[in-house]
């Protein structure tokens, strides 16, 4: 029970923070350069919302549950792909040349993930759709955490002044290494209940790791650490005290 | 089995990596100013003697007061960040963050001294995180100063 409240927290923590930062990226300046981050967790909280809400309708084993999990999973690793690719059309803003090089990479892997996805969904049988979309889905999650990887290496490369960009590739990759790590280790392990226990635990940790690290990147540095006061009091303040 | 274990080993070093850079990144702030002297003296905080003596001697030093030296100026800069000038009273997301990075570096100090490889590394990402809280503390009481009193003067005035 415990346990399970402490998950639930976690959730609703990083539901709050993934609307706080995107209310924060609409109402900033810098709106236009934030839009790929706020499409990404527009689509992480939509699909969160309507997996809670099915879970609530129907229950954790229920087919209805299975397919609207599957389904929101495909549309985030879709958004997660489409965001790593934008951070390399930033990475290389003043690199022309690099971005079209890079951008035939990009959609000749996304094309290799749909090839091996479906070459390994024709040997199998079952559930047509739901079939292809998890070997889909696992495919290109794979594929996003080597490109966010190769993508910090870049950075590193062109010296990039973006530092915002770093934060933002450090906490994708947080996001990415974590659950990768548990799902391993699930797989390792004899004891199922506690690997999955321990994974109810990290995916959510990890989400609300990025989501921290992205806050501190995205929130601007004048919001933070500053204590305001009026000058009206500063000015009372300072008449007490030279009258004593 | 094999690949899941190299997943596992790799993510999991890809994790920390990830999560080091990132706190290495938010410890990079420029403060326009060393805002940590004032709170380092009014608090009689050790950790700059200790990095200097590291830095410049490279002095082998006495293990459980090290602990004790970077432990006491680490509860008495948490203490002063969630109470000093903090009308929210609460630690922000960044502060979360190195709170966490310092108890992991911490405990990575622990079994650098049993393997005896790179403590003076440790100590010192330490005393960093403890640099950057005292700069934080600086700064929010800085903006709190009125008259001729300094930060460290309204700090022992609290």
């Amino acid at each position: 029970m415990d346990g399970n409240l402490v998950s639930y927290g976690l959730q609703y923590a990083g539901y709050l923070i993934e609307a706080s930062l995107i209310l924060c990226l609409i109402a900033s300046r810098q709106r236009k350069r934030q839009v790929p981050l706020a499409f990404y967790l527009s689509s992480l909280l939509a699909a969160e919302v309507a997996r809670a809400c099915v879970l609530h309708a129907y229950g954790l084993k229920s087919r209805q549950y299975s397919d609207v999990y599957w389904r929101t999973d495909f549309l985030v690793v879709i958004s997660l792909f489409i965001l790593v690719c934008l951070f390399f059309r930033r990475a290389c803003l003043h690199q022309e040349k690099m971005w079209r090089y890079l951008r035939l990479w990009l959609t000749f892997i996304c094309l290799l993930v749909v090839g091996i996805s479906g070459l390994l969904f024709s040997h199998q049988y079952g559930n047509l759709f739901t079939d292809f979309v998890v070997e889909f889905n696992q495919n290109l999650y794979f594929t996003c955490l080597v490109l966010n990887t190769l993508l910090y290496l870049l950075l590193q490369q062109i010296d990039s002044a973006d530092d915002q960009l770093g934060l933002l590739v450090c906490g994708v990759g947080i996001q990415f290494a974590g659950p990768a790590a548990t799902l391993a280790l699930v797989h390792l392990m004899t004891r199922q209940g506690f690997a999955e226990s321990l994974f109810e635990f990290t995916i959510p940790l990890c989400t609300l790791g990025m989501l921290l690290v992205w806050a501190y990147a995205i929130v601007p540095v004048r919001g933070r650490a500053v204590v305001t006061r009026s000058k009206a009091t500063v000015l009372a303040e300072v008449t007490a005290n030279l009258n004593v | 089995m094999i690949l899941a274990a190299l997943i596992l080993i790799l993510s999991t070093a890809m994790f920390f990596f990830y999560f080091q850079v990132s706190c290495q990144k938010i410890l990079r702030r420029q403060f326009d100013r060393e805002y940590f002297q004032s709170i380092v003296n009014a608090n009689r905080l050790e950790f700059p003697s200790l990095r200097k003596s590291l830095e410049e001697f490279g002095a082998p030093v006495d293990y459980p007061r090290l602990r004790m030296m970077l432990k006491c100026d680490f509860l008495a800069l948490t203490y002063l960040l969630k109470n000093a000038a903090n009308l929210n009273q609460r630690y922000s997301n960044e502060e979360r963050l190195l709170i966490l990075y310092f108890r992991w570096q911490f405990l990575s100090l622990a079994v650098r001294r049993l393997l005896k490889v790179g403590e003076r590394k440790a100590i010192l990402r330490l005393t960093s995180v403890l640099q950057y809280f005292a700069n934080v503390v600086g700064q929010r009481v800085n903006t709190v100063r009125f008259g001729n009193l300094t930060a460290a003067d309204y700090l022992l005035n609290l």
